[in-house]
């Protein structure tokens, strides 16, 4: 039964990927590639070498991370699309902030504070939009979106201005050491967001499956009025899964500076939650399919970045057969709804 | 009236089979010209099936269908419209926001600019003929539901049916409004037009009807020729017979509550001038003033919108109390949150058991624990939800309650609206309330269930449980209530104990006749 349920939801996904490979190889051909060749190339790069597992297992944090906040906002039924402006702030914070604590605290609390005070830039940047939505009931959509363009050009100011460390070469912040980054975990080059995240995007499924709070989010998300009728403090449901959202793609912010960057750079906007977003959704919002589909998203763009030094193959090529994903996942949900209209009732 | 007539409509032998099983066995029916034909059946006995099939929503499995003697196979609910045939469904399908005018030319007008003085013309006409009262400028919103029902006839006339489906179109009418609908029937059987009347109400059938069929559980139970029979004198025979074809078990009783109870003196639940808003922003409720006491059914009759939802949802805190105040049990709770109210004891079932009272996406316990997930021993210091206990506590109501679904894991939007109803009841009957406030708890079921819900509110008030009873159904706030409060336009315009009242008065104080 579990095992059925299980293979029951994998199929979207499945059957999405599966297909996006094949129109994608068929693209291939029409601009004059191999697509088998392709694609093996892409295996081989991504999965068969170990610099391309270890970046592909280094990538999935951030993706992990951010996808937790957007799970439990998503089943809130509230779009936060701005996790690219929250995730900015956050870095920023972190990257303004960890130069003033790197040789005043222990290592240890140096991370903690700095992790905090990311989730703590993240949440802060999702405030106006939360209260908007909670309030005036202001379209948190197009606030969310618009507070990324903001986001973008107010933490690009800070490190231009207030926060380079050296004015007259590339803007940046003060780069924390490489002996105080994230330590890598035991044995492999791979540092510890991994497990941060792994962790956060569990406890995130954990916390909206079997907490009064988390049944509280997904009651409003299913139906306001049902949730209003029994009493949920519907407001609160909406600033608390934007704060928690913001709050994650702050955190998302802050283990890439401390893990990889080591500073906040100007023109940096990896757009992870562009990503996320439509992970968390072939995912079905799950926090647990959440992790095996991370690995598949990484891989894909570490592969591709690979591929395309290599075979010059384009790298966007990825983000071609990541949107064919999206789109075939589409079709196996309409297929599921069309398949049900016909066998039941 | 002209049973005599052409046969318009004939079906026979109609099969429809949905995931194994039979909506509609073997089912043979016909309607003449001039007729009104009833078509009699409890929920779930495969009337509204046999109509869609009618009216092209469905295939049929087998069977054939005549319309004026052709045999016709109908694809499409436009092919079945081209065939003469309309169908109005239970619940309307107009556009609010929309004139009469123009809904009538939603699917109809093919021509770039609407011919508005023309189809006006046309409407005038046709609404003259046939006693339809409507102005045709006026938009959908502002009508009552009696009068959108004759929009939905109007639009059919408009279009050219002559044979019309009626899909139990006086559910959502007053008393006085089925009246009236019903002279607009007749007058239609005496123009020529062929009505198919859907309902399960015995009453009904047997007032407006020239034949009745039954259904019972997909398979035709009978049909009864009414024409040349005395309603006044054989009617009691008749529904006996009927009864006999629609149910299995004949025994059941409909006796109203005449014996009055020995009632407490202390007042549980006290109105006092409360004043609110509707959502429109129009004053719905104007200076309600009533007490329940502890073990009392207080039953408010009342057409439809005349601020029953708004009433119930000022006690349970749902709505803003412009003035007044509201006391339970000593303790003011004006304009406290719906959580505080509730853990006072009021419990409120809505009548939008659907879109308010379930989370169709839900699983049944999830839906179980609405108002006690916060509480051991479901959740864990308030904080993580004990599943098992969830679960354990819902196949409790499952079981206590029969309710059809195969376990509290079961979504329940694949529940029928009677079993999601029972569900709601039962979540809100087992906290022993101290107030309960039931909105049209039966509107839309079937009689056994009705009964079996009608019976538990009885038993819940011999608790000692105090309830307010909000219906339109006049048989039903007979059959429960100790004393019944008449509301029209936002106010009680007269509260009544329920032995000695007649029917015929609660009727006429219901639309603001007080003399």
């Amino acid at each position: 039964m579990n095992f059925k349920r299980i293979a029951g939801t994998a199929v979207g996904p499945v059957f999405a990927i599966l297909s996006a490979l094949i129109a994608g190889g068929i693209l291939l051909l029409i601009i004059g590639f191999n697509p088998l060749k392709t694609y093996s190339q892409l295996f081989s790069l991504g999965v068969g070498t170990y610099l391309g597992l270890t970046e592909s297992f280094k990538r999935m944090a951030p993706l992990l991370i951010m996808s937790a906040g957007l799970i439990i906002v998503f089943k809130a039924g509230i779009w936060n699309i701005g996790g690219n402006g929250q995730f900015l702030i956050g870095a920023i914070f972190v990257g303004g902030v960890a130069p003033l604590l790197v040789d005043r605290v222990p290592l240890f609390l140096f991370f903690i504070v700095l992790c905090i005070l990311g989730f703590v830039g993240g949440a802060a940047w999702v405030t106006i939009p939360a209260v908007l939505k909670a309030k005036y009931q202001i379209n948190e959509i197009i606030v969310t979106m618009m507070m990324d363009f903001v986001a973008i050009n107010f933490s690009s100011y800070l490190v231009r201005y207030p926060l380079n460390a050296q004015p007259g070469r590339f803007p940046q912040t003060i780069l924390i050491p490489l002996e105080k980054r994230l330590p890598n975990i035991v044995f492999t080059e791979i540092h510890i967001g991994l497990i941060v995240g792994i962790v956060v995007v569990i406890l995130a499924h954990y916390f909206i499956k079997r907490t009064t709070l988390g049944y509280e989010f997904r009651f409003a998300g299913e139906n306001k009025k049902a949730a209003f009728y029994a009493g949920v403090n519907i407001k609160k449901v909406i600033v608390l899964a934007m704060l928690l959202s913001g709050g994650f793609a702050g955190l998302t912010g802050a283990i890439d500076v401390l893990a990889i960057k080591g500073a906040f750079q100007a023109e940096w906007n990896p757009g992870y939650a562009f990503s996320a977003i439509p992970l968390v959704f072939l995912a079905q919002l799950n926090g647990i399919a959440v992790i095996p589909l991370a690995y598949f998203f990484s891989f894909l763009s570490i592969g591709g970045e690979f591929m395309s030094r290599a075979a010059e193959v384009p790298v966007f090529f990825v983000q071609v057969i990541e949107a064919l994903m999206l789109i075939f996942f589409g079709v196996s949900e309409y297929l599921k709804k069309r398949s049900k209209l016909f066998c039941g009732f | 009236m002209a049973s005599g007539g052409e046969t318009v409509v004939e079906m026979r032998g109609i099969t429809k089979c949905f995931g194994g099983m039979f909506a509609n066995d073997d089912i043979d029916f016909d309607l003449k010209r001039g007729e009104i034909h009833a078509l009699l059946g409890e929920n779930g006995a495969g009337k509204t099936t046999l109509m869609n099939i009618l009216s092209g929503m469905y295939h049929p499995d087998s069977g054939e269908i005549f319309i004026k003697g052709k045999k016709v196979r109908i694809g499409s609910p436009r092919e079945s419209l081209e065939l003469g045939i309309g169908m109005v469904y239970q619940h309307l399908t107009l556009v609010p926001t929309l004139s009469v005018l123009e809904n009538i030319f939603l699917g109809t007008n093919r021509k770039f600019l609407l011919p508005k003085k023309e189809a006006e013309k046309r409407v005038r006409a046709i609404s003259k003929k046939y006693g339809i009262d409507v102005d045709p400028h006026v938009e959908i919103w502002q009508l009552s539901a009696g009068e959108q029902e004759r929009v939905e006839i109007l639009k059919l006339f408009y279009r050219g049916s002559d044979v019309l489906i009626l899909d139990e179109p006086t559910s959502v009418l007053s008393p006085i409004e089925i009246d009236d609908f019903f002279a607009v029937l007749k007058s239609m059987a005496d123009a020529g037009k062929s009505v198919i009347f859907i309902t399960h109400k015995i009453e009904e059938a047997l007032f407006i009807s020239d034949r009745v069929t039954i259904l019972k559980k997909g398979v035709k139970g009978g049909e009864i020729d009414l024409s040349g029979i005395d309603i006044e004198n054989e009617g009691a025979r008749l529904k006996e017979k009927i009864v006999g074809m629609m149910f299995k078990d004949a025994s059941f009783s409909e006796a109203a509550k005449e014996e009055s109870r020995k009632i407490s003196d202390r007042v549980v639940l006290a109105l006092d001038g409360i004043v609110a808003k509707s959502d429109r922003d129009v004053e719905a409720l104007k200076k309600i003033t009533f007490d329940i006491h502890e073990g009392e059914i207080f039953g408010i009759a009342g057409v439809d919108g005349n601020g029953q939802k708004e009433l119930a949802e000022v006690i349970a805190g749902q709505r803003k109390v412009e003035s007044g105040t509201i006391t339970l049990n000593e303790t003011e709770i004006t304009n406290r949150s719906i959580r505080f109210i509730n853990e006072m004891g009021v419990f409120y079932v809505t009548e939008d058991r659907i879109e308010e009272g379930s989370v169709a996406n839900f699983s049944l316990a999830e839906n179980a624990i609405f108002r006690c997930y916060r509480n051991e021993p479901f959740a864990k210091s308030g904080i993580l939800l004990n599943m098992d206990r969830i679960k354990n506590y819902c196949d409790g109501l499952i079981e206590s309650y029969s309710i059809k679904a195969q376990s509290s894991d079961t979504i329940v939007k694949t529940l029928s609206g009677g079993n999601i109803q029972k569900l709601i009841l039962a979540r809100e009957f087992s906290y022993c309330p101290a107030v309960l406030i039931c909105n049209k708890p039966t509107h839309g079921l079937d009689v056994m269930t009705m009964q079996y819900i009608r019976n538990e509110l009885k038993a819940q008030s011999e608790k000692g449980v105090s309830v307010l009873m909000i219906s339109s159904d006049l048989d039903e706030i007979k059959e429960v209530s100790d004393r019944i409060g008449v509301i029209f336009k936002g106010e009680i315009i007269q509260i009544l104990p329920n032995r000695g009242t007649s029917k015929k008065q609660i009727g006429r104080l219901m639309l603001g006749i007080t003399d």
